[in-house]
């Protein structure tokens, strides 16, 4: 082996005279500098200030934050808010803020986490059980789904602070030309977009019917359980506390999804679509329909980006018939590291943030659903966003995903499941739901 | 005939080479309304306004300092190493050379998951995840037995008789090394070296396990990550593709033939 | 040179590769068993309170019935035959096209290592670009303004596979092709002359002549390119995260899923010393083949 490759770099390393002694030099030259270049410039905190590390994700509205900062900052002088960015896809944000906790890392304080998050980080020990600070008669305050979401083992690991819901975008100028009203069923869904694509081919800007959120992701997780909800099914089934994936209704659901939705009124181009690019489609005219969450509402509507502002109209997710509307509870918590140094400072800050007159702010100034029940009421956030009070008992209702400790190893056997029924044709679905329930069933035996 | 065929393939090949990347670098210059455009507009009008949203919102210049210097370290540290082992490997009487070198082709193929979970937790138990040192480390273990083996070639193709002459001349096998045969390893001290960077300059898989916080976080990284839940910046990720890329063509068109006979002696990726 | 010279040189020989030894045991043989023992165990990052029971050889028991784990080896090993094989091929005819000399021959070389340079995860954002059902460039070339017929390529599965397997071949060619080159380069012209003199055509000249010795050149190609397959990771992670339907699920990302993600350590290591062993039997049973070629080709 040695000899062999010897021979065959003997051959094709001829000697040969030094050329490129300069180059070589200022090139060596470099790296000698880069090695000088100073490894981290990091800004030592000032004397008797407490350094606060707040993880949190790159927001689609930084202007609003940096108000929340600024007036926490001018308030509490004695702390330094130190803020670390990620990303802010879910998935990318969970790997990078659970290695941080599995490194015990002494950079988090504070953290926002995703709703499906809380009873993971709980088991893990990586967030601090906070039944000291946020008393009972407070949690009344909230919204019951949010706290919910938070609690497990009967303690609370988190403080919602804004909420997401699915919500069906429409075209309200295409549905008045055509004369319909919002479906509320599925079916009525699919019967609108086919005449209103059939009737606008061919005028210009070609037009699908509807756009979601398809991908081998978490969002498919989400989309995917509304339908089924909305059906009679569960992904958990309550009475038994087993996967309800294979049972009658949420296998029609997906049925109905991948028959009369992929590739049909929606382009097949879904099955490849996160938030963001779904919601181009909509926003460039060329869906009728849109599944999103509440953010998608201030983009619809802005005309820098979108081709439709003021022809987009909202309403609940629609159902099966016999079923009810369900929307995939969604929506960020702040969390306390239980490694974190300043726990005090940290409640401060977690309570400044989740308090009535910042989630006021973030609902108005980032579109963001609080979940402060009274905020529902408040006359300024209704009248920024008529369509809170409209859609509240789509917030008070919003359905969570199911809370286990295992939910990432959960979320892939969905995400695959889901991600093969809709995307192939000819695919044996009830066989594919057998085989991820039993899969599901054994991860949940494992975290009891 | 035989010739409109050479130069009709040679374009062709040269065309597909470089087509994608000019695609990016077109993107990297429209306007965010020309990016999503549809169907796609070909003329970019110019605007530089991805590169300063990749450097005010995205911090770029933080990745690109990480880059270097991860990629920088990586590139000294190895090739140190590698000179002493080389040389050694090549000119000196050691027992089971061809274990060692075997073992080292070995090393160069390893899928990274193999090792990726106990060096997780090596680094963890050391403290060292998001640190330079901790993604330089395995970095330049991948990269040994690329330099170990260019160099082990170049210094097998180094004449006897100058070796001879040295210890003649009463010189000890230490003055040997450092006076007579790594300033005639130089330009294989060179190949190695660009061939070590651009490795440590690309990796993925390691620096996203190891480098968490976006403060360490290098180019790769971050290009992965650019894109957010409600956000897909496709101007800016096309911008921050071609600052990570500018380098790497201007080392290729200045240095290809090097490049060429490193890869044939160590074949790396 | 009298004994204790030698055991000097010895000595000396040993202290220069020391630290290369140990770098290389720390980091990689080291990892390799330690790999080993985790695959042992049942470990839950995210439920810590379960402990670290030792629990045999459970783990690989379920692998063996882990469909999702069989699914991606599939996977992981057509990509490597269908993009290995396209990648010599197309590498063997690029460097039969360059192994001439030419004005600006140094140009094109260095303008096909290009793709090679790139780092994968900016290659394969702009693969992904371009394979946009929406506002990708491959729909424009082949369709032009009729939006209508844009294929969504990376949405079927056996497209989605296809693309990966695009944007590894169009990054890897020219490694493969200047290997190959490389090889050629060594070819005394004089060969081919006396061939042409015998009479032998074009073709033959390539049977009898370029292949067998260009063989060995060949063999090295097809070993790296193989292994580097094998570990197909960033053009996954970046383009489809294993969809749709987990048609572009390969063996390191799964694991990386597995491992990372999913916090199952104990599980995910099963699958890093499977995948460790697998690529150890590829690689040396190339070893042994091409050490047989290359003392044919010494032989003739």
């Amino acid at each position: 082996m040695n000899n062999l490759l010897r021979s065959v770099g003997g051959y094709l390393m001829n000697r040969q005279a030094v050329r490129h002694r300069v180059i070589q030099g200022i090139f060596m030259g470099i790296f000698v500098l880069l090695l000088l270049v100073p490894a981290g410039c990091t800004k030592k905190a000032e004397e008797g200030k407490t350094t606060l590390h707040f993880v949190t994700w790159k927001p689609n509205i930084p202007e609003a934050w940096e108000e929340i900062y600024s007036i926490f900052r001018a308030e509490h002088p004695d702390i330094e808010l130190v803020r670390e960015t990620g990303p802010h896809s879910s998935t990318a944000f969970h790997d990078l803020l659970t290695q941080k906790l599995k490194n015990r890392s002494e950079d988090v304080d504070v953290f926002l986490m995703d709703v499906i998050w809380p009873p993971e980080f709980a088991a893990a020990g990586w967030a601090a059980p906070l039944d000291e600070m946020f008393a009972p008669s407070e949690r009344k305050e909230f919204l019951e789904g949010a706290i919910l979401a938070n609690s497990y083992n009967g303690k609370i690991y988190g403080v919602p602070l804004f909420i997401d819901s699915g919500i069906l975008y429409y075209r309200r100028d295409l549905l008045e030309k055509y004369g319909f009203k919002p479906p509320r069923t599925w079916q009525e869904m699919v019967e609108q977009a086919e005449k209103i694509t059939a009737g606008e081919a061919g005028k210009g800007v070609e037009i699908y019917g509807f756009s979601g959120q398809f991908k081998q992701y978490e969002g498919l997780v989400c989309d995917m359980m509304e339908y089924i909800l909305s059906n009679g099914g569960n992904i958990i089934n309550p009475k038994t506390g087993k996967s309800g994936i294979a049972e009658k209704p949420a296998v029609e659901a997906v049925r109905f999804v991948r028959d009369n939705i992929i590739g049909k009124i929606a382009p097949a181009g879904v099955l490849t679509y996160q938030e963001p690019e779904s919601l181009d489609l909509f926003i460039q005219g060329k869906a009728v329909f849109h599944r999103n969450w509440p953010y998608a509402w201030e983009v619809s509507n802005n005309p820098k980006r979108s081709t439709i502002a003021g022809k987009v109209g909202i309403a609940r997710l629609p159902h099966f018939p016999g079923g009810r509307s369900y929307s995939t509870l969604g929506g960020w918590q702040a969390g306390i590291s239980s490694y974190s140094k300043n726990k005090e400072a940290a409640w401060t800050f977690v309570k400044f943030l989740t308090s009535e007159r910042i989630q006021k702010l973030l609902a108005l100034k980032a579109g963001r659903a609080p979940t402060r029940k009274k905020l529902y009421g408040d006359a300024e956030i209704l009248k920024a966003y008529p369509h809170f009070s409209g859609m509240k008992d789509v917030f008070l209702t919003a359905y969570p995903r199911p809370r286990t400790p295992l939910y990432p190893a959960v979320s892939n056997v969905l995400q695959r499941y889901f991600s093969k029924a809709i995307s192939d044709p000819s695919s044996d679905i009830e066989k594919e739901a057998l085989s991820a329930s039993q899969e599901i069933d054994r991860l949940l035996s494992l975290a009891k | 005939m035989n010739r409109f065929l050479f130069y009709a393939t040679t374009f062709v090949v040269v065309f597909m080479s470089l087509l994608p990347f000019a695609w990016f670098l077109n993107t990297s210059l429209k306007t965010p309304i020309e990016v999503t455009a549809i169907p796609p507009v070909l003329l970019p009008s110019g605007t530089l306004h991805s590169y300063r949203s990749a450097i005010t919102e995205y911090n770029l210049l933080h990745f690109v300092r990480n880059s270097v210097i991860v990629a920088g370290l990586t590139t000294f540290f190895t090739i140190l190493i590698s000179v002493f082992a080389g040389y050694a490997l090549a000119r000196l009487r050691l027992r089971y050379k061809g274990l060692i070198m075997g073992s080292l082709l070995l090393v160069s193929m390893f899928p990274q998951i193999s090792i990726a979970g106990p060096v997780w937790r090596i680094l963890h138990a050391l403290g060292w995840l998001n640190t330079y040192q901790g993604l330089v480390l395995p970095y330049v273990t991948l990269t040994l037995p690329l330099g170990v083996w260019i160099l082990a070639v170049f210094f097998t193709e180094l004449p006897d008789e100058l070796e001879d002459a040295a210890r003649i001349d009463g010189c000890s096998h230490v003055q040997t090394l450092f006076r007579i045969m790594i300033p005639l390893a130089a330009p294989g001290v060179f190949t190695a070296a660009i061939l070590v960077f651009i490795y440590a300059w690309n990796e993925f898989f390691f620096a996203l396990l190891i480098m968490t916080q976006q403060k360490f976080q290098t180019l790769p990284v971050g290009i992965a990550l650019f894109q957010g839940q409600y956000t897909l910046p496709w101007g800016e990720i096309a911008a921050a593709s071609t600052v990570a890329t500018v380098p790497l063509v201007l080392l290729v068109f200045l240095f290809q033939k090097r490049i060429v006979r490193g890869l044939s002696a160590g074949a790396v990726k | 040179m009298k004994p204790s010279s030698r055991a000097k040189e010895r000595i000396f020989a040993l202290a220069l590769i020391a630290p290369c030894f140990l770098f290389v045991v720390t980091f990689a043989f080291y990892p390799i068993i330690y790999s080993f023992y985790l695959s042992l165990h049942r470990i839950i990052l995210g439920i810590p309170s379960l402990g670290q029971p030792f629990t045999g050889l459970e783990n690989y028991r379920a692998l063996l019935h882990d469909r999702i784990a069989l699914h991606s080896l599939i996977n992981t090993l057509m990509f490597v035959f269908i993009s290995t094989f396209l990648e010599i091929l197309f590498g063997l005819v690029i460097a039969l096209v360059i192994n001439r000399h030419f004005r600006g021959r140094g140009m094109v070389r260095a303008a096909i290592l290009v793709p090679w340079a790139i780092p994968t995860v900016v290659s394969s954002q702009m693969w992904r670009f371009i394979f946009n059902d929406q506002y990708g460039l491959l729909n424009y070339i082949l369709y032009g303004s009729d939006t209508s017929s844009y294929n969504a390529w990376l949405a079927d599965p056996v497209y989605a596979f296809s693309a990966i397997v695009a944007a590894d071949v169009w990054k890897t060619s020219s490694f493969a092709a200047l290997l190959i080159l490389a090889g050629l380069q060594v070819i005394p012209d004089e060969l081919y002359e006396a061939a042409e003199i015998d009479g032998a055509g074009a073709w033959q000249r390539f049977r009898r002549i370029t292949l067998p010795l260009v063989k060995p050149a060949i063999l090295i190609a097809l070993l790296f390119r193989t292994m580097d397959a094998f570990r197909v990771f960033d053009l996954v992670f970046v383009m489809t995260q294993g969809g749709p339907a987990d048609s572009t699920n390969v063996l390191q990302f799964y694991g990386y899923k597995k491992m990372f993600t999913e916090g199952l350590m104990g599980y995910g290591s099963t699958i890093s010393v499977v995948v460790f062993l697998m690529a150890l039997i590829i690689s040396v049973i190339y070893i042994r083949v091409m050490g047989k070629g290359m003392l044919k080709a010494k032989n003739a």
